[in-house]
């Protein structure tokens, strides 16, 4: 496992596409939670009776313990960011022919896949500390009381992580059968985007529940959107929460079959 | 002598390609085997199978008299196909992954292979803005690394300057002499007729012969003649019962013996005794090449 972690180290730690990218993610994830907390702190500061009845409606989802939970939507929001580097990660591996090579020094083809999941668990980490910090700065921020239930919902923290894990698995398993950095990436990048998006709305529309079982958004709804989206539909909030862990389960079993699919393939094919 | 590498009745098939047809060889310890065959003969997929990156139809393969596994390949030095590294490392990172996946080697040894292919001073440089030459040498130093008692190297001259093969033919032999085992595959004859101890030749897919070098080279006596008067010469030459053979263009007739069976001081003597003087007289080995293009028939 060390010797494992420390030759991934090898390959990522001069590879400055990687450090641009986990960059751009280090300011997407603080960042795009400001864009909506100012949007809040506009709409519940302006002067008369309105702010406050929003006030009061929405309450402050930046403020402990909700931040965990409204932090973890937000930032999920750009979990392609960091796919853009598993996906670089393991195509590099094809275009330089060192997916043999890695073999022909002495790994076994199962230590390889290994070695990449290591890629995906260490990235997976680093985006999950991130969003603590940010939920943590944010939640600190918007403290109102001394007295508050600062833990209360940070087992979203353990959802985010398992979101993000299940999401970057399934861009290593399109950069692992695609092996072309550019067709794999425009493959994830449209079907995350776009395609299960319109897919999802129009079956949610047509009231069809399959739109709950598309492989992102099995993961998807393991963090609902934050109560106050819910503001005039409590029961749907419930019913999304209560499904949470079924989709749990989907997710562990969709994620353990991508990798289990990626060590069966791997150990059958030539390695061409 | 142990075994070093036996292969078994080996099968590859690329859809409707067969690739290897039935091969089967042993590698003893301490030779310089050389896998021949002109392009296509199934050379790089033969050392693709032993090395795992390609997995055989049929058949099967040993390393040190035991089923091929991961721990076997970290003690062997490769070089297979191309030169196979991340092109934004230096040759020292890369050969540090080369290092963390293997086991072979430490800090100082990374060194010491970069100094022995002459990449020393570009250590630090990105393996992108290598030459052809510098990655090959790249990929042979990474084969060297940690010294290991087995190597594998196909077309090992492959974009080297005539200095660069020699100085890889000096480093093969160099290698034979403290003991290495190095299996190497070239369509290079003249190469591996220098270094090599025993040969495998493929054509199609199949064996068409393998042992030691001197064996697969055994062949007739060929006698090469000249004088004065090349018919009166081939006359005379036509009573001792031998096939002869007259190449006007050269100015040369050809005697074949069979082997071990010339004696030159006969000859000249022979041939003095019918009246014909000799001006040429000369025992010819037959180079790899010409026994390369017999078994193969090209």
């Amino acid at each position: 496992m060390k010797t494992l972690i420390y030759t991934e180290w090898l390959k990522m730690r001069k590879y400055n596409p990687f450090w641009w990218i986990m960059g751009i993610t280090a300011l997407s994830y603080p960042g795009i939670n400001y864009i909506f907390y100012a949007g809040f702190q506009d709409i519940t500061s302006q002067p008369g009776q309105a702010s406050t009845y929003a006030k009061m409606a929405l309450g402050n989802p930046f403020a402990f313990p909700e931040v965990w939970h409204s932090v973890a939507f937000f930032s999920s929001l750009f979990v392609f960011i960091p796919a853009v580097v598993v996906i670089m990660f393991i195509s590099n591996e094809y275009s330089f022919k060192t997916h043999r090579q890695n073999i022909i020094d002495g790994w076994s083809r199962d230590r390889f896949i290994s070695s990449k999941l290591m890629d995906v668990v260490m990235i997976t980490l680093l985006i999950t500390i991130l969003y603590f910090l940010v939920a943590l700065v944010a939640g600190l921020i918007n403290q109102e009381r001394l007295i508050r239930d600062t833990w209360g919902q940070s087992y979203y923290t353990g959802l985010f992580a398992l979101q993000t894990f299940a999401q970057l698995s399934l861009a290593f398993l399109i950069g692992f059968l695609v092996r072309k950095a550019f067709l794999a990436l425009g493959i994830f990048l449209f079907y995350y985007i776009v395609l299960e998006n319109l897919l999802v709305g129009w079956l949610s529309w047509k009231k069809v529940s399959a739109a709950s079982y598309f492989p992102l958004e099995i993961s998807d709804r393991l963090i609902p959107k934050p109560g106050f989206w819910y503001i005039t539909n409590p029961s749907a909030y419930q019913k999304d929460l209560d499904a949470v862990p079924l989709h749990i389960l989907l997710t562990v079993l969709l994620t353990a079959f991508i990798w289990l699919f990626c060590y069966k393939l791997n150990r059958r094919r030539d390695l061409k | 002598m142990s075994i070093v590498l036996s292969v078994d009745n080996l099968y590859k098939s690329y859809s409707t390609v067969r690739a290897l047809n039935g091969v089967s060889f042993e590698v003893p310890e301490n030779s310089v085997f050389g896998i021949l065959g002109p392009n296509g003969s199934g050379k790089t997929t033969l050392l693709g199978i032993i090395m795992d990156v390609l997995r055989p139809n049929n058949g099967g393969f040993r390393w040190f008299g035991k089923p091929g596994s991961a721990e076997q390949r970290k003690k062997i030095g490769t070089l297979l196909e191309t030169p196979n590294f991340y092109s934004y490392l230096s040759a020292t990172d890369n050969l540090k992954i080369t290092q963390a996946i293997s086991g072979r080697g430490n800090k100082q040894d990374i060194d010491t292979v970069l100094r022995k292919v002459n990449l020393y001073d570009r250590r630090w440089a990105p393996f992108k803005s290598y030459s052809l030459g510098m990655k090959q040498r790249l990929a042979i130093a990474a084969a060297l690394l940690g010294n290991p008692k087995v190597l594998v190297l196909d077309e090992p001259t492959n974009g080297l300057d005539p200095v660069g093969i020699a100085e890889i033919r000096e480093l093969i032999r160099e290698l034979k002499d403290h003991g290495h085992t190095i299996i190497m595959a070239s369509h290079l004859l003249d190469e591996v007729e220098r270094v090599c101890t025993h040969a495998a030749i493929l054509k199609n897919g199949q064996l068409i012969t393998t042992g030691h070098v001197d064996e697969i080279m055994k062949d007739d006596d060929l006698v090469e003649m000249s004088a004065a008067n090349l018919q009166a010469l081939a006359a005379v030459l036509q009573k001792t019962g031998s096939k002869v053979l007259v190449d006007e263009k050269t100015n040369m007739v050809q005697v074949v013996f069979p082997q071990g069976t010339a004696k030159l001081d006969e000859l000249n003597r022979f041939c003095f005794e019918q009246g014909v003087v000799l001006t040429h007289l000369i025992l010819k080995k037959k180079k790899l090449e010409a026994r390369f293009f017999e078994l193969t028939n090209n």
